[in-house]
C-alpha cells in the first residue's frame, strides 16, 4: 500500500518514469525508424548524406521497384497463406498434444515430451537434404504445402511444451466436475480446456505467425521457382553478388516489416481482449 | 477416489497420435537420415560412401569447430540470461507499475513496442545494425565521438575482439521483447488477491516479486529459459548475415559451421557430423531442464 | 475508445495494403522487357527471318540472376525479345532469382523436376565443376563445334566452360557451360582527386607507389577495399600476380600445386600487409564488404579502386560528380579476370534445341555489342560500335588483356569453400593477428587438402 506521500510529487514521478521509459523504447525502435526512412530516399541522397539524415522529401522509386521487381502481390499472398495455415495448424497440433501430456496421466509421459522438442533439436541446415528428398519423393517439392507441414511440426514443438506446462497447473476440480457430468474428453476439449486457456492460445498463434513469416532457410530449400517464394526470399533479390542498393534494401525491408506489424498490431488487441476477458476463475 | 483418479487420466492418448505421426516423418525419420549421413561421405547426389566413425574422429580435433562452440556458449549469456532478467523485470515494469498508473493501452503499447525487434526479418535487423555500428559513420561511435569519448569507439564487427560483443548486443536486442510478452502473459494467471493477502500481510515489493509472482509464473521462466538456450545452441541466420563467422572465427557457431560444410564445400557427411554434436548437446541440456520441471510440478501437485 | 480506433486504424491499413495489391500489378516498367511474371516479353517489332512455328506449343523455361538494370539484364532481355520473334510458336517461362538462392540450392534445384531449361550457373569447380561430376549438366562439346562457338570463345576464355566429368576441376575436360561476357580486375581513378593533389595518374607500378604515397603525405587514403569480402583478397592475388608467370596461374588453378611461400604469393601476402602499415588502405576496411568499399569512392573519399569491371556500370549510372576513369593495373601483365557465368542446360531438358538457340542469340554480334554499350563486358562486340568513350575504352582494356593471355581467375577458385577461408585469413592478416607467413601457412592448408592425390 502506498504510504501517505505528496499527491504531486508522486504524479511529477511517474511521468517522470514515463518520459525514461519512452526513450528506452525509442532507442530500441532506432532500427526501424532507420529503415523508414531510408527507404523513401534517392540512391543520390544516400551516397551524399548518409543514413542517417532525414529525407529531403518523400521518393517512392525504390518502393516501387522492389514491388514490380518480385512481383511483390503474389510473394505477400505466399507468405500470408503459409503463416496463417501454420500459425492456425500447430495451435491445432499443439493443443490436441499438450491436451494428453499436460492433463493425462501417460506412462513415459516426459520422454514423449522430449520426442516433440526433437523438432527443436536440430539445427535446420541438418533437416534440409532429408527433407528435400523427402519432398521429392512425395512431389511436394516446389509447393507451399511442403513448408507449411515442415513448420506446422517444428512450432508445435514449442507449443506442446508451453502448453503442456500450463496445462500441468490446470485445476483439476473442474475436469473431475466434468467428467461426473459425463462429459468426454473431446468434449472436455472443446468445452472447458481450449476456451479456457485462449489467452495462452492467442500468444502462441501470434508467435507461430511471425515465427513462420520471418523464416528463411528451409522455405529457400524447398521453394526454389519464384511463384512460390516467401517475403524473406523476395527480400534478398537485392543482395546480389556484387553488392547492394541500401535505399534499394530499405524498401524491401520496409515492406518485408510492414505486414507483420500490421498483423501483430490488429491481433495485439485480441491478445489484450482475451487476457482480460479469460483468465482461470 | 484411486477409480476415478484412474478414469480421468485415461483415454488421453488418442490425442496424441496426430502428432506422433506428424513429427515421425518430418522430424524424426531426417534425424535418423541425419544420423546415417553422419557416417558417410556425400556430396548430396550421387550415392554416399560409407567410412564409419571418421567424421567424428575429424571434428573432435577441429580446433574451428570447438572455437564455433565456444562462441555458442558466450553467447548463451547475451540470448538466455539477459533477456530472461531484463525481459521479467521490464515485464513486471509493466504490469504493475504502468498498468497501475496509465492504464492497459500503455502498458500493451510499450509492450508491442519491445517486442517489435522479434518481428524484423533478420536480414533486415542486421543491416541496419551493421550501419548503426559502422566504424566510419555510424550512429554509436558518432556519438561517442560527440560526448568526448573518442578513444571508446572501436571498428565493432571488424575487430575480433568485439566481434562477439557486437553480435551479441544485436540478438539481446531482437530477443528481450519474447520474454516480456510471455512473462506479461504468465502474470495473467497471478490471482491478484494472493498479492492483495500478502501485502496486508506486510510483504514488501520485493517479497511479493520473489516469493510469490517468480513462484507462481515458474513454468514459463523455465519455458523461456530453455527455449532461449535451445535457440542458441543452434543460432545461425543472424551470424550469416551479419558477420558469416569473421572476422577470421571469431564470431563462428557451430550451425554456421555445418551449414558451410552442406552448402558451400558441399561436405554433408561431415555437416551431419557437426549437426549431431551439437543437437547430442541439446537433448542432453533439455532432458536435464525437464526433468527439473516435471520434478518441481509434482511438488506442487502433493 | 481508444482500443476501437486503434484497431479500426489497423484493419484499414491491412485494407489498404491489400487493396495496394490490386493498384500495383506487375506493370512493366519501360527498362525491363520482360516483366519477372511467367508470362512472355512484349511483342517484338520487327520481324527478321523466322524459323517455322512447331505444331504444337512449347516453352523454354529460363532462369538467371543478373539485375534487369545491369548490362547483362538489359541485353539478356533483348535475346528474349529477338527469341520471341524467331520462335513464334514458343513462351519463354523466365524467372530473375538472386545470386543467393543459386549458391545454395542450384544442385539440389538441378536434381529435380523444377530445374529449368536453360539456367544460369556460377562458373568454377565448387560449382559447375560439382554438377558436372554429378551428372547434372548437359555436355555441350558437340554443339558448341556445330554452331561455331569454341570459334567464339577464346582459350583462357574457354576456361570456365570446361570441366572435368570425373574431378570437376576447372579448365580441361567437356564444355558443360557457355559464357557470353567476361570481367576482370583493373585500376579505377578519380581524376579529378588526382588534379587537385596535382599528382599523376599511374602508368607503372613505380608511378602507382610514387602516387600513393603523395596522397597519404596530404592525409588521404589512397585506395578504396573492402576485407569482409573479394576486395581485400583480390589486391593479394593481384600483387601477387605482378611476380608470376602464365606457367604459376596455371598450376595454381588446375590443382598442380604450388609453393605457397615462393616469391609471387610471399610478395602479395607482404606488401598486403605494408599497404596497412604504409596508410594505403585504411584498417577500418577489413570488416567493408563491397558495396561500402563502392561507396567510398564514389563519395570521394579515396582517389582509386581495384575493383572488377561489374562495378563499371553502376559507376557509370551514378553519374558521379567527379571525372573518373579505369586502367589495367599498372605493373601487371597478368591481372585477375575470366568468363563470366555459364549458360548450362540441366540434364534432364526436354527443350534444349531451344536453349542452344537461346545461346547463339546471346552470342550474336548484335546482343553482344548491345552489352558493350550498356556497360558490360561482351566477348564478340563490334568494338567500333560502342559510342560512349568511357565505355569503348574499358572494352577496349579487356580486348588487350585477352589477347596478350593476360587472364589470371581468381584466388579462390582452386578449391570449393575457398572463398571464405581467404576472407578469414586476409582479414587477420589486414588487422596484424597473423604474419605474412602465418597467412601463406593458412591459406595453404586447404588448398593442400584439396590436391589430387
Amino acid at each position: 500500500m502506498a504510504s501517505g506521500r505528496h499527491p504531486v510529487t508522486k504524479g511529477v514521478v511517474r511521468w517522470i518514469v514515463l518520459i525514461a521509459l519512452s526513450a528506452f523504447l525509442l532507442l530500441m525502435l532506432m532500427p526501424f525508424i532507420m529503415v523508414a526512412i531510408n527507404s523513401v530516399k534517392t540512391e543520390a541522397e544516400f551516397a551524399q548524406y548518409g543514413p542517417l539524415s532525414l529525407p529531403h522529401g518523400l521518393n517512392f522509386t525504390s518502393l516501387i521497384d522492389f514491388w514490380n521487381r518480385v512481383n511483390f502481390s503474389q510473394v505477400l499472398i505466399n507468405s500470408t497463406y503459409i503463416s496463417l495455415t501454420v500459425a492456425i495448424l500447430g495451435v491445432v497440433l499443439s493443443l490436441l498434444n499438450a491436451f494428453a501430456l499436460g492433463l493425462g496421466k501417460i506412462r513415459g509421459r516426459v520422454w514423449i515430451l522430449i520426442f516433440f522438442l526433437m523438432a527443436n533439436f536440430l539445427p535446420q541446415e541438418a533437416l534440409a537434404y532429408p527433407l528435400y528428398y523427402f519432398a521429392k519423393f512425395f512431389h511436394v517439392y516446389d509447393q507451399a504445402i511442403a513448408v507449411i507441414l515442415v513448420f506446422m511440426v517444428i512450432q508445435s514443438a514449442f507449443g506442446t511444451y508451453l502448453l503442456s506446462s500450463v496445462f500441468s497447473s490446470f485445476p483439476r476440480e473442474l475436469i473431475e466436475a466434468a467428467t461426473l457430468d459425463g462429459c468426454s474428453k473431446l468434449g472436455l476439449l472443446q468445452y472447458i480446456v481450449a476456451p479456457l486457456s485462449l489467452p495462452t492460445l492467442s500468444v502462441l498463434f501470434v508467435f507461430f505467425f511471425i515465427w513462420t513469416w520471418n523464416e528463411f532457410f528451409l522455405p529457400l530449400i524447398l521453394l526454389p521457382s519464384n511463384a512460390n517464394q516467401t517475403v524473406p526470399l523476395a527480400l534478398a533479390v537485392n543482395q546480389g553478388q556484387y553488392g547492394m542498393n541500401i535505399t534499394a534494401q530499405s524498401a524491401s525491408g520496409l515492406l518485408g516489416i510492414l505486414p507483420c506489424i500490421i498483423f501483430f498490431l490488429i491481433f495485439q488487441r485480441t491478445l489484450t481482449r482475451g487476457i482480460t476477458a479469460g483468465g482461470i476463475k | 477416489m484411486k477409480r476415478k483418479t484412474s478414469s480421468i487420466d485415461k483415454g488421453y492418448g488418442i490425442f496424441l497420435i496426430p502428432g506422433i505421426i506428424a513429427f515421425l516423418i518430418i522430424i524424426i525419420f531426417p534425424f535418423m537420415i541425419n544420423l546415417g549421413i553422419s557416417f558417410t561421405m556425400w556430396r548430396g547426389v550421387r550415392a554416399p560412401v560409407w567410412i564409419g566413425l571418421k567424421n567424428f574422429q575429424t571434428l573432435i580435433q577441429d580446433s574451428v569447430f570447438w572455437l564455433s562452440f565456444k562462441n555458442d556458449l558466450i553467447l548463451l549469456v547475451a540470448m538466455t540470461v539477459i533477456p530472461t532478467i531484463v525481459g521479467l523485470v521490464l515485464a513486471t515494469f509493466l504490469f504493475d507499475y504502468i498498468t497501475n498508473n496509465f492504464g492497459q493501452n500503455v502498458s500493451s503499447f510499450f509492450r508491442a513496442g519491445f517486442y517489435l525487434p522479434q518481428i524484423i526479418p533478420g536480414a533486415v535487423a542486421a543491416i541496419v545494425w551493421e550501419w548503426i555500428l559502422q566504424p566510419d559513420w555510424g550512429v554509436v561511435n558518432y556519438v561517442l565521438k560527440g560526448i568526448g569519448l573518442s578513444s571508446w569507439t572501436r571498428d565493432w564487427f571488424g575487430n575480433p575482439s568485439t566481434a562477439l560483443l557486437a553480435v551479441m548486443v544485436v540478438l539481446v536486442w531482437v530477443q528481450v521483447g519474447y520474454p516480456v510478452v510471455i512473462f506479461m502473459a504468465a502474470l495473467q494467471r497471478i490471482e491478484p488477491e494472493l498479492l492483495e493477502a500478502a501485502s496486508i500481510d506486510g510483504a514488501s515489493w520485493f517479497q511479493k516479486f520473489y516469493y510469490i509472482t517468480i513462484h507462481l509464473i515458474r513454468p514459463e521462466i523455465l519455458v523461456v529459459i530453455l527455449t532461449t538456450s535451445i535457440y542458441t545452441l543452434k543460432i545461425f541466420g543472424q551470424v550469416y548475415v551479419l558477420t558469416r563467422g569473421g572476422p577470421g572465427n571469431a564470431t563462428s557457431v557451430p550451425s554456421y559451421y555445418a551449414y558451410k560444410n552442406f552448402f558451400e564445400t558441399q561436405q554433408v557427411g561431415y555437416g551431419s557430423a557437426i549437426s549431431l554434436a551439437v543437437a547430442a548437446i541439446i537433448i542432453v541440456l533439455t532432458i536435464i531442464f525437464i526433468n527439473i520441471q516435471s520434478r518441481q510440478e509434482r511438488e506442487e501437485s502433493v | 475508445m481508444l482500443l476501437k480506433i486503434s484497431r479500426l486504424l489497423s484493419i484499414i491499413l491491412a485494407g489498404a495494403m491489400l487493396l495496394g495489391l490490386a493498384a500495383c500489378g506487375p506493370a512493366a516498367t519501360p527498362t525491363q522487357a520482360p516483366a519477372a511474371a511467367t508470362s512472355g516479353p512484349a511483342a517484338a517489332t520487327q520481324a527478321p527471318a523466322a524459323t517455322v512455328a512447331p505444331a504444337q506449343p512449347r516453352t523454354l523455361s529460363l532462369w538467371y540472376y543478373e539485375p534487369p538494370d545491369g548490362a547483362l539484364g538489359k541485353a539478356w532481355a533483348a535475346a528474349q525479345t529477338q527469341f520471341q520473334s524467331t520462335h513464334p510458336g514458343v513462351t519463354i517461362k523466365f524467372e530473375l532469382h538472386t545470386f543467393e538462392q543459386v549458391q545454395a540450392t542450384a544442385q539440389m534445384i538441378l536434381n529435380s523436376d523444377s530445374a529449368p531449361d536453360l539456367i544460369e550457373i556460377n562458373k568454377g569447380a565448387a560449382n559447375a565443376g560439382t554438377f558436372a561430376t554429378e551428372g547434372l549438366l548437359t555436355d555441350m562439346t558437340a554443339e558448341a563445334t556445330k554452331r561455331g562457338w569454341d570459334k567464339i570463345l577464346s582459350p583462357s576464355i574457354q576456361a570456365t566452360c570446361l570441366y572435368d566429368p570425373k574431378t570437376g576441376i576447372q579448365g580441361s575436360g567437356n564444355l558443360y557451360g557457355v559464357t557470353d561476357y567476361g570481367e576482370f580486375v583493373m585500376l579505377y581513378y578519380n581524376q579529378d582527386m588526382f588534379d587537385k593533389a596535382g599528382i599523376k595518374v599511374p602508368t607503372t607500378a613505380d608511378d602507382l607507389y610514387a602516387a600513393a604515397d603523395a596522397f597519404v603525405a596530404k592525409g588521404i587514403t589512397p585506395f578504396a577495399t573492402a576485407g569482409a569480402e573479394y576486395p581485400a583478397q583480390q589486391i593479394f592475388y593481384m600483387l601477387a600476380l605482378s611476380k608470376a608467370n602464365r606457367d604459376f596461374v596455371t598450376n595454381y588453378q588446375l590443382l598442380k600445386g604450388i609453393d605457397f611461400h615462393g616469391p609471387e604469393f610471399t610478395y602479395g601476402a607482404t606488401e598486403l600487409a605494408a599497404w596497412v602499415q604504409k596508410g594505403y588502405i585504411s584498417k577500418s576496411a577489413v570488416n567493408m564488404k563491397a558495396q561500402d568499399m563502392q561507396n567510398d569512392f564514389e563519395a570521394g573519399k579515396n582517389p582509386m579502386m581495384m575493383g572488377g569491371s561489374w562495378l563499371f556500370g553502376g559507376l557509370q549510372t551514378a553519374k558521379l560528380p567527379f571525372k573518373w576513369n579505369v586502367e589495367l593495373w599498372p605493373g601487371n601483365t597478368i591481372s585477375p579476370g575470366s568468363g563470366g557465368n555459364l549458360w548450362a542446360i540441366p540434364a534432364g531438358s526436354k527443350n534444349k534445341d531451344l536453349a542452344y538457340d537461346f545461346i547463339d542469340i546471346t552470342l550474336s554480334k548484335p546482343i553482344q555489342t548491345l552489352m558493350g554499350n550498356a556497360g558490360g563486358l561482351p566477348i564478340n562486340a563490334d568494338t567500333s560500335q560502342i559510342t560512349d568513350p568511357q565505355t569503348q575504352q574499358f572494352n577496349k582494356l579487356f580486348t588487350q588483356l585477352v589477347a596478350s593471355d593476360g587472364i589470371g581467375y581468381y584466388p579462390d577458385w582452386p578449391v570449393a569453400g575457398y572463398y571464405q577461408d581467404l576472407v578469414s585469413a586476409t582479414q587477420e592478416l589486414m588487422n596484424g593477428t597473423k604474419t605474412p607467413s602465418a597467412f601463406l601457412d593458412e591459406i595453404a592448408a586447404p588448398y593442400k587438402a584439396a590436391l589430387p592425390k
